[in-house]
Parts: structure tokens; C-alpha cells; sequence
């Protein structure tokens, strides 16, 4: 994927999270990667954590159609209204905002604006982000309907990416959770041992 | 209490037994059709000069090729376009203050081949206008557009969007343009409606729009179809009562006036053309074209007189009809019958095209509400005099 190219749209919005529709199937960025949507005078930063492709239209199901196909790109070829009638959705926790020259780990004074675009952050920017890891604490004390845990896991190897030693930022990013899960050692462990790239 | 389901389980199973006992009957006459079809009195030349000759009180199939074709079908072509059109409205409401109606009309383009593409749209087009609202001819007269000649009015504008989107498309690629339905206005056939009906609706309507689809189809291989699923035509069974009938000319009135039963072409009567074709044809094959002998062609559809085929697919028999002009040119039939079939395997049975293009046109009953609720509330803001009926209310607000 092209880092800091436009991908998607808000189409739900609230101060915690943000719901984008992406503009091509199946092309949402990672579990876990950066992204970012401009809203008035601030940018706000959000976290991926959950990716969905599904039917745009309530009612119609999606059926499978590939039996007597060699590949899956062919059933799109053979049915060009697919792509026009599925949608890959992705939701993401809000870590963090921009604001004049001041970088803010913690929520926006409000939500993104809907059909505001998202674009994922390039690595310079995941870097500048994550100087300080204060985030995770939004992250850590989220309910997902998915494993938290994953999420951050997945959110501090992507972020790992930017830095030239990823290993020394991994420790860092252990010892911050250390304190911050520190009355839960088992969660602890089951974090850390997603971290392993 | 509503409808009490309890009692009308008996009902249905008493229909289902009596289904079943006509059963037999039906079947043999089905046997007897299609010995009929293969015999020496379906002989082309003496079958057509028959139905040419006859008086009857059926509509009755014309023959363009021999009654028993089975046509199988030629790959299509490598890169090719579908373009369909379908419409949806919500009708004139009188129990409601502003007089007006709404056509939404949805257009599906599917580009097949190398460059696979697809576009969809949606167009809601509302009527208010006093000129808009109704047909009005020269000398004052009026027909309030709502009800069966709306419908008519829908099929005019499926056309007219088709004809335009058709005449949009990029030169070169054969292209095939659907509509759901029948070619046929039948709507105005009859007595029902006056001249200056007609007039506007059919001849400055429909045949206008197949008019420019035609003047299209010279500068590229474009052709236009209506699908019609599940037919309950008899057009081609009857020309076969014509086959057995033993008057030479056939004339109904004359040999048999007020007989109902015990007429030779009762042999083959209550069979529908789906049934014949459904063990006439194999999978993918197509009928004979036979050109319809309704009334409503004659007079007024001249070179898109309609003609139609029947097309044999996985689970069921189709019909498709088509103008003159495309059944004359043997390379846009045979590009009709690739396509839909085509169509028809992509989209498990049904047109893909015509199914998302039905997708886009379709007016849900909530949709219903909330426009007639969207069309009070502006008339509310703009402090317009509100005025509906006790009945609405009644219907809106249920109580005990």
C-alpha cells in the first residue's frame, strides 16, 4: 500500500472511534496500522482495529460463485457488479489528535467530521506518533469486540516499522506495558508474546 | 382477527389435489402438441399461409421460421456491454394533499471481457406540474396520469433512459439493451384509452425511444431486448389450434361460435407456450422467431413490430421479445441469445443486468412512507396549506 495516500471515508463517527468505508475492496489498511482524517482545525489519529468486507446493501446476501473458476480474480472478471456492491469497511480506536504544532495523545475535542478522508500515516509519521507511547493507555483500557490485546500487539509491531532498530522500540513499547498491565500479569505475558515479530 | 391461516390450509390443500388430478390430462396433452408440432400440418409455408388467413379470437404467433426450431446458441462475443433499465414509482395518492407521482428509474452498464467495468444508477424523477400530471390532447381533453396508464407512463421513461445511456457508450463494443417486461404496451391495447393516449404515450413515447435505438444500432452492433421470466403466453400454442383446426379458412365465428368445449383444437387448449418449449428445446437452445399478432403492434409499432423467441435455460423457459429491425439482422439475434443466456448463468437464473438494475429502481414500502412524509414536511416549512384525508389518518394511526 501507498503509506499517506488517501483510502477511505468516515461514515460513522464518534469521539472514541471512527468507522471508514474504503474506497476499493478489500484495500483497508492493516490491523493495527496508523491512520489519520483531518477535521476542522486539528487531525485525528486512530488506531485499526477491526477490518470487515461485506454486502453494501442490507438483505442481499453474498454467495460463493467460484466452483467452475481457476482463480478468485477471475470471478470478479466474470462479475464486474461485485465490486460495486461490496464494501470493505475498517473501525479504528482514536489515540490521539494534532493540533497546530501540538502532538496530543489523548481525544479530540470532537469526532471526525463524516466523509472526512482517511489516510494511512506515512512512517515518519507513526514515528513522530509514537515518541511517546501515552496512547497505549487509550488502547489498553478500550472494549473491542475483538481481543484488545491483538490490537495492540499488532499496533506496536506495526509501529515498529518505522523506527531502524525495531527491537529497542519493542522494549520500550514491553516496559511501558508492563507498568500499565502491571496488576495483570497473565494479560501481560499473553501481550508480550504477540510482540515477537 | 386478520386473516385466519387455519382455515385456509384446507382450502389449499383441496387446490393442490385438484392440481393434481388435471395433471394427467395436461400431460397427455402436451404429448399430443408435440406430435403435432413434428407433423406434416406444421409444414412451414402451409402452417403460415393458415395463420395469415384466419379469423380467429386468440392471438395467435406469426411463423419467421419453422415452428419447431431449436436454435443452439454461438459463444459471445469476446468483449461485449449490457445495459438494462428498470423502473420503479409511487403513485398518485389521493388522500394526500399535493397531487404528483414519482418514477425511479434504475440503469445497471456491465462491461464484459478484457476491461471488466460496471455502473450503476439510480434516477428519481417526480411529477407535479399540471402538464405532467395528466395527457392532454389539442381539444381540451384530459387523462390523469395514475394507476395502469402510470405504469404505462414508467415503461415509456425505462425506455427513454435506456435509449439515452445506450446512445452515451463509448463506439465500438457490441452492446445489448434490456428492458424487464414486455415490448408490448398492452395497457393500451383494447379500448381503454383515447387516441391522443396512445398518441403521447406509445407513438411520441416508446416507439420514439426504440426509434433512437434503432438509429443507434446503424453506427454499432447494438441490439435491444425485453425478458420476460416465467411467461404465461399461449401465443405459439394457439398458432398449433390452428395446425389442428380442420376448417380451411379458419374462421372461429363462422365454424364454431358459442362452442366452448369439443372443438378439435381443444386437444391442445390450457397448455401454456413455456410447457411446449420446456421438451422442445435443450438447454440454451432458442425457439423459432414468431412475430406477435396483437392489435396494438399492427396499428401502431410499424418497423418495431414486435417479434419474440423463447430461450431454454437451466430451470426455466424465457421469453424475449424484440422489434422487427433486430429479428430481421441475424447477427443481433444471435447476439441476444449469447447474451442473455450469458446473463442468465452469471446471475443464477435471472439477467444480471435486469437484477441490479431492478436493485436500483426498487421503491421499498418504508421508502414510500418516508417520501410521502418528506414531501408533507416541506410543504409544512414552507407554511403551504396541509390538507389529507380522515381515511390516512385512520390507516396511519390504528387503534381499538
Amino acid at each position: 500500500m501507498d503509506l499517506g495516500t488517501k483510502v477511505a471515508e468516515v461514515i460513522e463517527a464518534s469521539s472514541a472511534e471512527l468507522m471508514a468505508q474504503c474506497y476499493k475492496l478489500d484495500q483497508a489498511p492493516p490491523l493495527g496500522s496508523l491512520v489519520k482524517t483531518k477535521g476542522g482545525s486539528w487531525e485525528t489519529y486512530a488506531v485499526v482495529y477491526n477490518v470487515e468486507t461485506h454486502s453494501l446493501e442490507p438483505g442481499r446476501r453474498v454467495v460463493a460463485r467460484g466452483e467452475e473458476m481457476g482463480t478468485e480474480a477471475e470471478i470478479f472478471r466474470a462479475n464486474p457488479q461485485l465490486a460495486k456492491l461490496l464494501s470493505t469497511d475498517f473501525r479504528a480506536l482514536v489515540v490521539g489528535h494534532c493540533q497546530g504544532n501540538g502532538l496530543y495523545h489523548y481525544l479530540p475535542p470532537k469526532p471526525a467530521p463524516i466523509y472526512s478522508f482517511v489516510y494511512v500515516c506515512q512512517l515518519e509519521e507513526v514515528k513522530a506518533f509514537t515518541q511517546s507511547l501515552d496512547f497505549l493507555s487509550l488502547l489498553a483500557d478500550a472494549r473491542l469486540p475483538i481481543s484488545v490485546d491483538e490490537v495492540i500487539a499488532a499496533c506496536l509491531r506495526y509501529a515498529s516499522r518505522a523506527y531502524p532498530d525495531s527491537q529497542a522500540f519493542l522494549i520500550k513499547a514491553g516496559k511501558e506495558l508492563a507498568w500499565l498491565l502491571s496488576s495483570d500479569a497473565r494479560r501481560l505475558n499473553s501481550v508480550l508474546k504477540r510482540l515477537r515479530q | 382477527m386478520s386473516l385466519d391461516l387455519a382455515q385456509v390450509v384446507a382450502q389449499i390443500e383441496g387446490m393442490v389435489a385438484s392440481l393434481k388430478a388435471m395433471e394427467g390430462e395436461r400431460q397427455a396433452k402436451l404429448d399430443f402438441a408435440l406430435q403435432t408440432l413434428h407433423s406434416p400440418a406444421t409444414e412451414f409455408n402451409q402452417l403460415r399461409r393458415k395463420i395469415e388467413s384466419s379469423k380467429t379470437t386468440w392471438l395467435v404467433a406469426g411463423l419467421r421460421e419453422s415452428i419447431d426450431l431449436c436454435q443452439p446458441v454461438l459463444p459471445c462475443p469476446e468483449d461485449f456491454i449490457v445495459l438494462a433499465s428498470d423502473g420503479s414509482h409511487i403513485d398518485v395518492d389521493r388522500h394526500h394533499a399535493a397531487h404528483c407521482f414519482l418514477i425511479n428509474i434504475g440503469i445497471a452498464q456491465l462491461w464484459y471481457g478484457r476491461n471488466p467495468d460496471a455502473r450503476f444508477s439510480s434516477l428519481p424523477f417526480l411529477y407535479f406540474r399540471d402538464d405532467e400530471v395528466a395527457v392532454s390532447s389539442p381539444d381540451g381533453r384530459r387523462e390523469v396520469i395514475e394507476g395502469q396508464l402510470l405504469g404505462i407512463k414508467r415503461s415509456v421513461e425505462e425506455c427513454r433512459l435506456l435509449a439515452e445511456r445506450a446512445g452515451e457508450l463509448e463506439a465500438g463494443l457490441p452492446a445489448v439493451a434490456l428492458l424487464d417486461g414486455s415490448l408490448i404496451l398492452w395497457g393500451l391495447a383494447g379500448q381503454t384509452y383515447l387516441d391522443f393516449v396512445i398518441h403521447e404515450l406509445l407513438v411520441g413515447g416508446f416507439l420514439k425511444y426504440l426509434d433512437l435505438l434503432r438509429g443507434l444500432s446503424r453506427n454499432r452492433q447494438l441490439a435491444i431486448a425485453s425478458y420476460i421470466s416465467f411467461p404465461r403466453s399461449t401465443d405459439v400454442v394457439n398458432a398449433l389450434r390452428l395446425a389442428i383446426c380442420p376448417h380451411q379458412p379458419v374462421d372461429c365465428d363462422h365454424y364454431c361460435s358459442g362452442k366452448f368445449e369439443g372443438r378439435e383444437c381443444d386437444a391442445v387448449a390450457g397448455l401454456l407456450d413455456r410447457d411446449l418449449f420446456s421438451q422442445l428445446l435443450a438447454p440454451g437452445e432458442r425457439s423459432a422467431i414468431f412475430s406477435s399478432g396483437s392489435s396494438v403492434v399492427k396499428k401502431y409499432y410499424g418497423i418495431h413490430k414486435v417479434n419474440f423467441f423463447y430461450i431454454k435455460l437451466d430451470g426455466e423457459i424465457a421469453r424475449v421479445e424484440i422489434p422487427l429491425w433486430v429479428a430481421e439482422d441475424k447477427k443481433l439475434v444471435e447476439l441476444i441469445h449469447s447474451a442473455i443466456l450469458d446473463q442468465c448463468r452469471r446471475g443464477f437464473g435471472y439477467p444480471v443486468a435486469l437484477s441490479e438494475s431492478h436493485e436500483k429502481a426498487v421503491v421499498t414500502g418504508a421508502d414510500r412512507e418516508q417520501f410521502w412524509r418528506l414531501v408533507e414536511q416541506t410543504l409544512a416549512e414552507d407554511r403551504m396549506w396541509l390538507e389529507s384525508s380522515a381515511k390516512r389518518q385512520s390507516k396511519r394511526t390504528r387503534w381499538i
